[in-house]
């Protein structure tokens, strides 16, 4: 269970969150949805801890991030806003790296890796160093870093940026599998589609405070539109930053 | 489990060895500074060694043909090809009226034309002049004795020269030099792998995912450091080994010179590069951690690399002698090394706290580097 109870931040004059409040509950794929510099990478970063929030907390299983970052991290796994590979590894050397780092050793991390790396379908890429990959399978190498470790809860930010229709495909497949598992899955995006047709639930955000909180149906039936996208325009008041 | 600074140390390390480019810097510093010392001292000791003939232009030649006669005795000879290129001419000139001046016991004119500023004919320009000054020291007796006067009567003061330099010390000052690049090899060969694990970290973004990890950034830190470290004294020890065989293949007795330096030596040098490689790293890791891009580390870091040349080479060509940089870092490595080549009594205690002193600065500088990852101002630079 992930919670996020009543989180301040701001840099300098900027308010970034406003007393955000919302908790993405187990087996469940929550969307963080909002505009561009609505708060999401904000918020996601105070729930792993980079990030120290001026007053409220951000809670996973209980445990604060700023207290113990430690404890928060290991139950976690993160699909950042920026990935970067190392360029000079292949895939599995980089996968195995975060394995052993989460504490996978030996023959486990070994086994966890060529799970992960048969479950995303990256064979063919596994012994390759990063250079010259294309961008859905460096997407596929940063997923696989973040579930190596198979982490009860999964934080994405804005995960199918840059993705064409068959990673987008591979990425929704996992995703689902993974909340039938039982993982709490958070993942933000300013994409209407994607959100409409993975999310459980949705969190729409604007300003850094929750503007709305519901299924997708709920939304639309709160604003009496019929489509998600018509529902967001009403509940953020513009269209402004916003994919179809 | 298995210590996160081992796992971040490991994985450094291997995507460290296979850049090309880290690889060739730590080892081209380490290799090519001695190769060129070795070169340098080469030419110095065939100038200073050479006995082949002085070739310059003598003009009016033909008004003393015994002075010029007396000039070929000495190694000053015409010169019958063209200067090279670049080379002031040196030119002897001998004035019309030399047997005039030389009947009536006047001065006899000969003008010497050169670029005494040049160091390449200091030599050939010295060799002349003592030529000349000779056979005027000659014509000066042999004028006195027909008139019959003692000409020791010109030598007011007999200066005896006693040269007291050792061969030991003498070696010293040429081996002062060397010393100097055995100690920035240490500075020079992790600078690449410190920008690459630290601003580069940064530039590829990869730097928030890892540090979204469960690692302490100390933990984080140190693993990088170590790598760093490792680069950095790979390259002291190579240069700490090859510039001992390098001395050994020099024909440095010609010019008075000996050094010995024994291996056990060797291996002391290299331990008191340990504590500095670290060093050397924290001070990389600490600039271009702050750093944006690769690019802007590498500016920040040859900055900061004149700090330990300005000292190194201050203390070297000032010839500062305090006991208090016995005990500073790289002032501390810097004497040591000193003493060691020239044979001197080795102070250990002063050895131990310098690697001490300089072991804790790096620890220092450390903790801060890991205090800035924590900080959300530096990692998202706010």
């Amino acid at each position: 269970m992930i919670e996020v109870k009543s989180l301040q931040k701001s840099f300098g004059k900027v308010t970034a969150l406003d007393g955000l409040t919302f908790s993405a509950p187990e087996g469940q794929i929550t969307g963080l949805l909002g505009p561009n510099g609505a708060g999401k990478t904000t918020c996601l970063r105070t729930i792993y801890g980079l990030l120290k929030a001026d007053s409220g907390e951000a809670l996973i299983d209980g445990v604060d991030a700023n207290k113990d970052p430690l404890t928060v991290r290991t139950k976690i796994g993160i699909f950042p806003d920026k990935f970067g590979l190392y360029e000079r590894l292949t895939a599995r050397e980089q996968i195995t790296y975060f394995a052993t780092l989460h504490g996978l050793e030996g023959k486990a991390a070994a086994q966890a890796v060529a799970e992960v790396i048969d479950r995303l379908d990256m064979n063919a890429i596994a012994d390759r160093r990063a250079t010259g990959f294309s961008q859905g399978q460096r997407m596929k190498v940063a997923l696989a870093q973040a579930i190596v470790h198979r982490p009860q809860h999964l934080i994405l930010d804005e995960p199918s940026r840059g993705l064409d229709v068959m990673s987008t495909r591979i990425l929704r497949d996992l995703l689902r599998e993974l909340r039938n598992q039982g993982t709490s899955i958070l993942f933000s995006s300013h994409v209407m589609q994607e959100v409409a047709a993975l999310c459980d639930q949705v969190v729409v955000i604007a300003a850094g405070k929750v503007a709305a909180q519901g299924t997708p149906d709920e939304l639309c039936q709160q604003t009496g539109e019929t489509a998600l996208e018509e529902a967001f325009v009403k509940i953020i008041g513009t269209d402004e930053g916003i994919a179809a | 489990m298995k210590s996160p600074i081992k796992i971040v140390w490991r994985k450094e390390m291997k995507d460290a060895l296979r850049d090309k480019r880290s690889v060739m810097a730590a080892m081209s510093y380490a290799f090519f500074g001695p190769l060129l010392m070795a070169v340098a001292f080469y030419v110095l000791i065939s100038q200073l060694t050479d006995t082949s003939d002085v070739k310059i232009d003598i003009e009016g030649g033909e008004y003393a043909p015994a002075f010029v006669q007396h000039l070929q005795s000495r190694g000053v000879v015409q010169r019958d090809e063209p200067w090279p290129a670049g080379r002031q001419p040196i030119t002897l000139e001998i004035a019309g009226d030399w047997d005039e001046n030389i009947a009536t016991a006047q001065p006899a004119k000969v003008t010497l034309t050169a670029d005494f500023s040049s160091q390449k004919q200091r030599t050939d320009i010295r060799r002349v002049e003592s030529a000349v000054e000779a056979y005027s020291t000659q014509l000066t007796y042999i004028r006195l004795q027909m008139r019959g006067i003692d000409p020791r009567i010109t030598q007011g003061i007999d200066l005896v020269k006693h040269d007291t330099a050792t061969k030991g010390s003498k070696a010293a000052i040429l081996m002062g030099s060397v010393l100097i690049f055995i100690l920035l090899s240490v500075f020079f060969s992790g600078m690449n792998v410190a920008i690459d694990i630290s601003a580069g970290e940064r530039e590829r973004n990869s730097l928030e995912l890892l540090l979204s990890q469960p690692l302490t950034t100390s933990q984080l830190v140190w693993g990088k450091s170590l790598a760093a470290s490792a680069f950095a004294m790979f390259g002291g020890m190579l240069s700490a080994i090859l510039i001992p065989i390098i001395f050994k293949l020099l024909p440095l007795h010609e010019i008075g010179m000996s050094i010995s330096l024994g291996w056990p030596m060797v291996l002391l040098i290299i331990l008191l590069l340990v504590p500095l490689a670290l060093l050397a790293t924290a001070l990389q890791l600490f600039v271009s951690f702050r750093a944006k891009s690769f690019k802007e580390a590498q500016t920040y870091i040859s900055l900061l690399l004149m700090a330990p040349m300005l000292v190194v080479f201050g203390v070297e060509f000032a010839r500062v002698k305090n006991q208090l940089l016995y005990y500073l870092p790289l002032t501390g490595q810097h004497q040591a090394l000193l003493d060691i080549i020239k044979g001197e009594p080795l102070q250990w205690m002063a050895m131990l706290v310098s690697a001490i002193a300089t072991f804790l600065v790096a620890v220092l500088l450390l903790k801060l580097i890991s205090r800035m990852l924590s900080s959300e101002k530096v990692v998202f630079g706010l």
